[in-house]
């Protein structure tokens, strides 16, 4: 069992270097284990069939994506332990050398992989299990659902899958490892530590032409997205792979760029450690620009889900609610004839007589009650096309003003020759195209009049309860006009007696059997019925934004935390030679830091860059977020971004710094 | 000529009551400016923890060391890093260059951390590459370069800022013989031509003979002094064989 005491004081050993990988190793269990538990927190809900379906669904969306996160963590736990095998190879020259065979140091590796993939597992899992609980609390608020009871969760489904996906991780590890051990000639282990002292950079003129190259493709990437309108896939493909290579480029020439123009001002270059610290980063571009392109696309993704995501799911809400003006809404219109597209004609339906035939009593459940008839105009094919692609519906201005009085507002008039416009959908991009219209004095053609509009009559009023308002207005004229005109819809709005799930399912029961003629479309919305699809959607942006986010905040973070103290390990010779000549401890340690920090902050900047970019382009398109959410997105990933990515950043300077101090207090 | 080292009575034990070693005991001496001053002795003489103690890499025990009339030994170690990058040039057997930087960039390092301004740290890195014959190779990295160029960019280091006195650890010891003569004349050079003070630790004799004085030292105390005076270089080596037979042990450190 020696070997595995071996391993055990090993690990023990490089736990103080290591922590950071550790913890992210940890870090990682425990978010894969709280995310994949979901299904199960509902032990302490008191959840509907609908919101149990929701929940579900939640699931299979987490479960979904879990497996590209632990191929991410995966990548990222390789990555990580090439870089502590390296650090060892020194060890293993020692081993060798004592006469160890190679299956024993196998044995050690495999027993360390065993054992770290063990405690990270264990400890991990056991956060988890802890999060899990509060993340109860906090799924039953986003679903609106209440608590019933409190007992304590574990998920065993979730245990599993992170035991499964983790354990395949670690295998692979550990195949990787043996192998590396498998191949290694003593000679080269033995030397390890042995600088390479040629080192290859590209030239300084070539790196100036490359960033050159860079910023045009940036820009290009970036115009491309910016560009006014709608754009196909084709473009955003482009773009895509215009940033890519861009980003790519941008750090493949970005010390040698900033070499040359620092060289050109001497009075900065040589100044304290300027040019150490310079150089030192352009010395070490040919193995990391591909990681830091690739830790500044993961943080552009963590970036833009953390922010819009999260943005999204509150303006979505929040836009749902504004969808629920009473408490339910029963639409009937012409449905669709068998091809499918053809709209059968619409008889209008009486929907308060269609109830009582029905036997309905709709004062058992209702405080108010009243019905509303769209109407259709034909001739009016330019403001048709320009207004949305089902053409407006029309509405007797005293069903507007009745609908107006349910709401608490005051009612609007218009003056002969007039109409006004409702847009149904406060969607800013859409608003904006009706204010625009409205600005233009458009006339229309109804019942034999002439009216016009302007701005001062847009309104935005959602009219009844619906899941999706769409971007179809009602247009609201004198009442006398639409006398002769053919219905398009019927809408039975109701306000109930007070609050209550009980309401609801009396509402639901009352209106299900009512008899309508054959070929007519119904839908019953309720405030419930809406707010549970929103929940829906809410939840689950809100979770797997947050859940990737993080996954790829951790790991670009971590990325650089590992290939930081690994840099500062690589230079603790050359630190140590800067101290014998009689540099300041301080100056020593500034330059540390500005190291760190230009590792940490360059492809963070670039990010944000890329995020502000992608993110205006993205609202631009959908018209998802209003500002406030734009805001209260951006502060929540700020937020998450200074803990974590700050985290990282101080504990990978803290770390460095100890470890040249430890290294200086030796040699004394 | 006025003393530029003095040490008085300098002592460095290892190990405690029971089990101690003498590495220094009890060593006294002077270095005058503009002197070039051996010290040889066998390994394990002390004759390396005497240098690291006057380099203030390492602390003396007991007795005092003063350069430019200052006590290192009492010095706190931040006024040390100072005194250090000030006061001292450091030449190493095996050069210590940053493989970073090139040849210019290695001898301005002593001076930008010393808050040199620019235009004077440029007009003193092509003066001390003049003097020590690397001009031609200051944009290369040391890697492009001969062990002999290489020691030569890291003593132009050293005595870029001028320092009080320049240590010198073994330079020639990783050099062939022609790099070494080549590097040693430059010292000469330094030592006449610009009145520099050099301290050379070595234990090769030919390496010794270029000095104007020489330290013996044989298990931590002063055995022997050899000053050059009028000599020649030839009659001043085969003194020194003869002090180093005297000495004993290191057969294969005569050449």
């Amino acid at each position: 069992m020696t070997s595995f005491k071996l391993a055990l004081r090993n690990v023990k050993k490089s736990f103080r270097d290591y922590a950071i990988y550790f913890l992210t190793l940890t870090f990682g269990v425990c978010i894969f284990f709280v995310f994949n538990s979901i299904e199960s927190q509902q032990a302490i809900m008191d959840l509907t069939n609908g919101q149990m379906g929701i929940l579900r669904l939640l699931n299979n969306v987490m479960t979904t994506f879990s497996v590209f996160v632990s191929v991410i963590l995966g990548a990222l736990i390789l990555y990580a332990n090439r870089f502590l095998i390296r650090r060892r190879k020194k060890e293993f020259g020692i081993y060798m050398t004592l006469g160890m065979e190679k299956g024993a140091m196998s044995r050690i590796l495999v027993s360390e992989t065993i054992l770290v993939g063990l405690i990270s597992l264990g400890v991990g899992t056991a956060m988890g299990v802890l999060l899990s609980q509060g993340m109860a609390l906090v799924t039953a608020g986003l679903l609106g659902a209440e608590i019933g009871h409190f007992e304590f969760i574990f998920s065993s489904a979730a245990m599993w899958k992170t035991v499964i996906c983790f354990g395949a991780v670690f295998l692979l590890t550990l195949i990787f490892n043996v192998f590396m051990v498998q191949k290694q000639n003593l000679i080269d282990l033995i030397y390890a530590d042995r600088k390479n002292e040629t080192f290859k950079t590209p030239k300084l003129f070539l790196s100036v032409f490359l960033f050159i190259v860079a910023a045009v493709l940036l820009g290009g990437a970036y115009f491309l997205v910016s560009g006014d309108g709608v754009f196909g896939v084709q473009t955003l493909g482009v773009a895509i792979v215009l940033g890519v290579v861009g980003t790519f480029l941008f750090f493949f020439s970005l010390s040698g760029f900033f070499l040359k123009l620092l060289q050109q001002n001497k009075r900065v270059y040589l100044k304290g450690l300027n040019m150490f610290v310079l150089r030192q980063i352009n010395s070490k571009i040919n193995t990391t620009y591909i990681s830091m392109t690739m830790v500044c696309l993961m943080l552009f993704i963590s970036i833009s889900t953390l922010s819009s995501g999260i943005g999204v799911a509150k303006g979505l809400a929040e836009s749902m609610e504004k969808n629920i003006p009473f408490d339910a809404g029963f639409l009937v219109n012409a449905g669709f004839t068998k091809d499918g597209e053809t709209v059968r004609d619409y008889p209008g339906v009486d929907l308060i007589r269609a109830a009582k035939e029905g036997g309905a009593d709709l004062s058992g459940f209702a405080k108010t009650y009243w019905t509303t008839r769209y109407y259709k105009a034909d001739g009016n094919a330019d403001m048709d096309r320009e207004l949305s692609d089902m053409g407006p519906r029309f509405m007797k201005l005293s069903d507007f003003n009745t609908i107006l009085k349910n709401r608490g507002v005051d009612p609007i008039a218009l003056a002969p020759g007039q109409f006004a416009i409702d847009s149904g959908f406060d969607n800013e991009a859409y608003v904006e195209k009706l204010t625009a219209l409205a600005g233009r004095a458009p006339t229309i053609r109804v019942g034999g009049e002439k009216l016009k509009t302007d701005a001062s009559l847009l309104f935005q009023y959602a009219l009844y309860v619906t899941q999706n308002s769409g971007m179809s207005p009602t247009l609201i004229v004198p009442d006398a006009l639409l006398d002769g005109a053919r219905p398009a819809a019927d809408v039975l709005h109701i306000i109930y007696k007070g609050e209550g799930r009980e309401y609801d399912t009396q509402c639901r029961e009352a209106l299900k059997g009512l008899p309508l003629p054959s070929g007519v479309e119904r839908s019953l919305e309720t405030g419930a019925s809406v707010r549970e699809t929103s929940s829906t959607a809410t939840t689950t942006i809100a979770y797997l934004a947050i859940y990737l986010g993080i996954v790829f905040l951790i790991t670009s973070a971590a990325i650089l935390a590992i290939s930081q103290l690994s840099e500062t390990s690589d230079n603790i010779s050359r630190y140590g030679l800067l101290r014998k000549i009689g540099t300041d401890e301080r100056m020593i340690h500034r330059a540390l830091f500005t190291q760190i920090l230009i590792f940490f902050g360059v492809p963070l900047a670039l990010a944000l860059v890329h995020a502000v970019v992608g993110i205006s382009m993205v609202n631009r398109v959908t018209g998802m977020l209003g500002t406030g959410s734009i805001l209260a997105g951006s502060l929540f990933m700020a937020l998450i971004m200074l803990i974590v990515y700050g985290g990282y950043f101080f504990a990978t300077y803290l770390g460095s710094k100890n470890m040249l101090d430890r290294e200086y207090a030796r040699i004394e | 000529m006025s003393a530029i080292l003095q040490a008085h009575h300098v002592e460095k034990y290892y190990g405690n009551r029971n089990n101690l070693t003498k590495a220094l005991d009890g060593i006294s001496f002077d270095v005058d400016a503009g002197e070039f001053m051996g010290v040889m002795g066998a390994s394990g003489s002390g004759k390396t923890t005497l240098l690291n103690c006057i380099s203030t890499i390492d602390t003396a025990t007991s007795g005092q060391i003063l350069i430019g009339g200052v006590d290192v030994t009492a010095m706190h170690a931040k006024a040390l890093a100072k005194f250090r990058r000030e006061e001292l040039g450091f030449i190493f057997q095996d050069f210590n260059l940053l493989d970073t930087l090139t040849a210019y960039e290695n001898i301005a390092l002593a001076l930008t951390i010393l808050d040199t301004p620019h235009r004077e740290i440029d007009r003193r890195t092509q003066d001390a590459a003049r003097i020590l014959g690397i001009s031609d190779v200051l944009k290369k990295y040391p890697y492009q370069m001969s062990g002999g160029q290489r020691q030569r960019v890291a003593s132009a280091r050293a005595i870029v800022t001028e320092p009080s006195l320049v240590l010198a650890d073994e330079p020639t010891g990783a050099l062939d013989s022609k790099s070494a003569r080549m590097l040693l004349e430059r010292f000469e050079h330094l030592v006449e031509q610009r009145n520099a003070t050099i301290l050379m630790v070595t234990h090769d004799a030919f390496s010794a003979s270029y000095c104007n004085r020489i330290l013996f030292i044989r298990d931590g105390k002063l055995f022997h002094e050899l000053v050059r005076g009028g000599a020649s270089r030839k009659q001043f080596f085969d003194r020194i064989i003869e002090v180093i037979s005297l000495l004993g042990g290191d057969a294969n450190d005569i050449i």
